[in-house]
């Protein structure tokens, strides 16, 4: 049963890596939280859902056009309500603030075009009957999305690691002044950074029938209590922290869901609370020669 | 009428910024011809810095003009402008959490592939304490293995204007001397530089010197006619 937990949970947790990877990568690259990173993956999650009953588009190819349309919609938004909110004063409250809103505002929108009913997808496009992975028998869209995050993920990391944009895009991370001061365009690296943000929660929507078993236009909230969660516990502003946190998350869940299955739904909060009194700047943290 | 080989490659005129309300700058100016090396002196709290962020268009001046190669840049951002030839070391320098390769890439990112490639395997053939740790975490170096690495960025852009402020900062005079040692051969190979200090021992770099005082320039000169000056001699160098 533990190795079984084990291995559930780090399905879960490259699942969870993908739902808090996008907002880590807009909080290190612009020093903002986007308390609508949830809204935006449920907003991917009823777009897969109207491609397939619509137009029956497998989940794959709409994560695929979800990312893009997701990408392309970030771009205007960035430069609609960031540069602005860079210029404030105290741009990280502002932020909460205002991302706060435009979650209200999706969410209610949402709900009046859709409604409030749950919504999911058939389980059997990713895959009938379980998968055994290290002995652990995992139902197959299970490890199909997590499989899709790990690709995600991968791509992130050849972006961030493997492109001159994307270096320029850590050089941001690590100093915003000295990027300024080295002639980076730091609108275009964040615009490129948000786009990619929306995206990727964009393919975390489109899996989260599968992972979470349906979806309802208010679930955006208690998602980016996750994702903030695993971004915390990884290390705020470093995107590969996120694959720690997201792994210790995962794992943390299922074995609460395994052993203490009614305290399962405190994990997010007492993981938060934990990180920040023991080691506040993550698991992921890393010192840095002063002198 | 001026000869054009003497016109300033960077000049500011007639600059006031400030921060929010106050203002830190009344009126000051500085100008870099080609092959040239200007040091800005001043203590702290002189305005040196702010006066540099206009230049390289990081602070927007209230008033006045920053020409670069002759054209008007006031308007202009950094990014434009380091496009335009001119490259700023700040007091940090470098990015602390990148390794030395990716610091040289990245102050070289206008810089075609190719090219950037031999540009950079030129400065490792200058800083072969950074050659030898390319990989290595640019927060993993001493401070003056930073500036190092700063100088060596700056240049990786391939500027016709090197602006540094404060290279000596928070480093032994050991150190110290070391950069002025780098910073002198790069000066014989003809680059201009605007070197804001308020380390006398700079001056061994000037061509010409500004003073800057209260946000005012308040010499303008040979280094010889700074310690002609005795009230600036005493003011700079303690008393004769």
């Amino acid at each position: 049963m533990l190795i079984g937990a084990i291995v559930a949970g780090v399905v879960f947790g490259l699942y969870f890596t993908l739902v808090g990877l996008g907002l880590n990568l807009v909080f290190g690259v612009m020093r903002i939280v986007n308390l609508a990173h949830g809204d935006f993956l449920m907003l991917g999650g009823y777009a897969a859902w109207w491609l397939l009953s619509a137009f029956g588009i497998h989940p794959l190819p709409a994560a695929a056009i979800v990312l893009v349309v997701f990408m392309l919609a970030g771009l205007p938004l960035y430069y609609l309500v960031v540069p602005r909110l860079q210029r404030a004063r105290d741009s990280e409250m502002l932020s909460l603030i205002l991302f706060f809103g435009l979650s209200q505002m999706i969410e209610a929108v949402t709900t009046i075009v859709v409604g409030t009913t749950e919504r999911s997808l058939p389980g059997r496009l990713l895959g009938i009957g379980p998968m055994i992975v290290l002995g652990a028998r995992l139902p197959k869209p299970w490890v199909f999305s997590a499989a899709v995050s790990a690709v995600a993920v991968l791509g992130v990391y050849l972006y961030l690691y493997r492109t001159r944009l994307g270096t320029l895009t850590r050089a941001v991370m690590v100093s915003r002044d000295e990027a300024l001061a080295t002639g980076i365009d730091i609108h275009r690296v964040s615009a490129i950074a948000f786009g990619i943000s929306l995206g990727l929660a964009g393919i975390a929507g489109v899996f989260a029938p599968f992972m979470l078993g349906s979806i309802t236009p208010n679930i955006g909230v208690g998602l980016n209590i996750t994702a903030f969660a695993v971004i915390v516990v990884g290390t705020l502003g470093n995107p590969l922290g996120t694959v720690v946190g997201g792994i210790v998350y995962g794992v943390s869940l299922m074995l609460m869901q395994t052993y203490f299955s009614s305290w399962a739904n405190l994990l997010p909060n007492l993981l938060l609370i934990a990180v920040l009194l023991a080691r506040p700047q993550g698991l992921y943290g890393r010192r840095v020669r002063l002198a | 009428m001026a000869d054009a080989a003497d016109a300033p490659l960077l000049q500011a005129e007639g600059i006031e910024t400030g921060y929010g309300k106050v203002q830190v700058l009344w009126g000051a100016g500085v100008d870099v011809r080609a092959r040239e090396s200007v040091v800005l002196l001043g203590a702290n709290g002189a305005g040196k810095t702010t006066l540099l962020k206009v230049l390289v268009g990081l602070l927007p001046s209230w008033r006045g003009t920053v020409r670069l190669g002759g054209e008007d840049v006031t308007a202009l951002r950094t990014d434009r402008r380091v496009r335009r030839g001119l490259a700023y070391m700040s007091e940090l320098g470098v990015f602390a959490g990148l390794t030395i390769d990716e610091n040289l890439r990245i102050g070289g990112q206008f810089v075609e592939r190719a090219a950037l490639r031999t540009r950079i395997e030129e400065l490792y053939a200058v800083f072969p304490d950074l050659a030898e740790r390319k990989r290595a975490s640019a927060g993993s170096l001493s401070g003056g293995q930073r500036k190092m690495l700063g100088i060596a960025k700056a240049l990786a852009a391939g500027p016709r204007v090197l602006v540094m402020d404060e290279p000596s900062a928070g480093l032994s005079p050991l150190f110290v001397q070391q950069v002025i040692g780098v910073l002198g051969r790069f000066r014989a190979q003809g680059l201009a530089m605007l070197i804001a200090e308020q380390n006398v021992a700079f001056l061994d770099l000037a061509d010409r010197v500004f003073t800057l005082e209260g946000g005012r320039i308040r010499f303008e000169g040979t280094v010889a006619q700074l310690h002609a000056d005795d009230a600036l001699h005493r003011a700079y160098f303690g008393l004769a």
